[in-house]
């Protein structure tokens, strides 16, 4: 309801800044126009096949991340000498913006998806590789000691006992883990690309398609809303109603 | 009735006696020592132990605080290793958790995100049972606690003695040759753990489970063992053992009888040195850093 209002106050901001002409109408295009692109990329089969490529990729970068930083971050967690030795390291190198390194992807993987992929994979990673040690080493010591003395395997270790102690803990981790994800998948697609958003963002502003980049631009908002709720969702999923 | 003075101190069984004696040894601890580095000095916490559980027999080690007696649990349910000595279970040295010793621990250590009858399974399920046979078995250890009903609700919902009870059927459907406690009943209130003592009692009676607790409470260990062991304070060593002659069942008669509280005020006169040395230290410990 108030976000339904403050949507629309921002609209009608938008579309009173448009009449006034305070700025150049080919830059700031109106909200009408930008609708009707809108309406345009859903009905062209051209579009869902870019967004099948930038979704793909984030996804699989994500996947690879959260297998990589969950089973690492599990077993440094787990191990207070491990956690001295490579929590600061993994600490120092989380905010180095990632996409520093497409050049080497590039080089190794080639201009397609998979240099788009592994970028995505290394942004991701850091979030929840520190997220998941943060999550193990904050659960209850006791838990971990009744799972070994059941003698269990360290894969079940894993699955029924760290993956499900830290389990808010985790889909934290992999929610901001998504947010690199995309902008990094984002910015390397509008580097060098042929196929995605990124791609059909700076094509657009080559272009000097104004209303199409603003479209686009908000397609992508509304996507990345629609993901996240779904991630959110995923956290409650099964999760007891009452927590201790 | 002449029941021998309780107090009496017995040396500490050494050897194998079980052959002349005629019962078999479930559990065989042998010359147990372990010492930590805390960086300036070496505390030795558990100091050249040796004692045999009985198949069947229900053993309880009482000793003061500090006296190194979850070390030993540590150290028997093998999660604490760099100990001198050996921990047999049927004959066999150990080294790490074994399937035939089952946990229940001290602290809270039910899963939260598990109902009732999920966290009795859990060992099941760790060792691939499917699931409607694990779900049956949990389901006879639930009701055996006296829980049945509760099968749905989550750990959050239940008061601290139920949530006990989940970890002892728990262990129990493990189905162990040896269940293991570290004081399951510490930080339940006084009725609470008498009522739970008596059916951990009941299901020991029936099943004729071997058993090891480890505790501080004196009139617990009364209650329910065949035999205990008092441990000394720092380092930790084993004083006497002391054979728990009353009758079976220990009915309320039982209890409140007057062998009962000779045995209670027995094992106070072996425990109370061992406590109060305990007490002077850590006082001694507390002066000493504010001063």
């Amino acid at each position: 309801m108030a976000q339904g209002a403050s949507l629309a106050a921002v609209v009608a901001v938008w579309a009173a800044v448009v009449n006034a002409r305070l700025f150049p109408g080919d830059i700031v295009p109106s909200p009408a126009a930008v609708a009707g692109r809108i309406v345009g990329l859903a009905l062209s089969a051209d579009f869902y096949g870019h967004l099948r490529v930038t979704a793909a990729e984030i996804a699989g970068g994500l996947a690879l991340a959260a297998v990589a930083g969950i089973l690492l971050g599990v077993a440094i967690g787990a191990r207070p000498l491990l956690r001295r030795a490579y929590e600061p390291w993994l600490h120092y190198l989380a905010p180095t913006p990632k996409i520093v390194f497409f050049p080497v992807m590039l080089m190794l993987f080639g201009v397609g998806a998979a240099s788009k992929v592994s970028l995505a994979t290394l942004g991701a990673f850091f979030p929840i590789v520190l997220g998941t040690i943060s999550g193990v080493r904050e659960m209850d010591p006791v838990l971990v000691q009744v799972g070994r003395g059941f003698a269990l395997s360290p894969y079940r270790m894993l699955t029924m006992v760290y993956v499900p102690a830290i389990r808010a803990a985790l889909v934290n981790a992999v929610r901001l883990g998504f947010g690199v994800a995309v902008v990094v998948v984002l910015l390397a697609e509008t580097k060098l690309s042929s196929a995605g958003i990124g791609y059909l963002i700076i094509d657009a502003y080559r272009h000097f398609d104004m209303p199409l980049l603003a479209a686009l631009v908000l397609v992508l908002f509304g996507l990345a809303i629609l993901a996240n709720a779904g991630l959110a969702r995923l956290a409650r999923h099964g999760a007891p109603a009452v927590s201790r | 009735m002449t029941s021998p003075e309780p107090s009496a101190p017995v040396p500490p069984l050494s050897g194998d006696t079980s052959a002349v004696v005629g019962w078999t040894a479930a559990l065989r601890v042998m010359n147990v020592t372990k010492r930590f580095h805390t960086g300036r000095e070496i505390v030795t916490a558990v100091d050249d132990v040796s004692f045999d559980v009985r198949e069947g027999e229900f053993l309880s080690v009482i000793g003061p605080s500090g006296c190194g007696k979850s070390t030993l649990f540590k150290i028997i349910g093998g999660l604490l290793g760099g100990f001198s000595g050996e921990v047999r279970v049927g004959g066999r040295s150990i080294q790490g958790p074994h399937r035939d010793i089952g946990m229940v621990f001290q602290e809270e250590s039910t899963f939260p995100w598990r109902s009732v009858l999920d966290n009795v399974a859990f060992p099941l399920e760790a060792s691939g049972m499917g699931r409607a046979e694990r779900l049956d078995r949990a389901a006879h250890f639930v009701s055996l606690v006296g829980l049945k009903g509760f099968e749905r609700r989550f750990p959050s919902e239940l008061s601290g003695g139920m949530r006990q009870r989940v970890a002892i059927a728990r262990t129990l459907a493990f189905n162990p040759k040896i269940l293991l406690m570290d004081e399951p009943f510490a930080a339940l209130d006084e009725q609470t753990r008498y009522l739970l003592g008596d059916k951990v009692l009941q299901i020991q009676q029936a099943t004729k489970q071997t058993t090891l607790l480890i505790t501080h409470n004196i009139g617990e260990a009364v209650q329910l063992s065949d035999r205990v062991l008092v441990m000394t304070y720092r380092p930790g060593r084993i004083k006497a053992v002391v054979e728990v002659d009353l009758p079976r069942p220990r009915s309320d008669d039982v209890i409140t009888s007057d062998a009962f509280a000779r045995h209670v005020a027995g094992l106070w006169r072996n425990l109370k040195e061992e406590a109060s040395r305990g007490l002077a230290e850590s006082e001694a410990l507390v002066s000493g850093g504010a001063g």
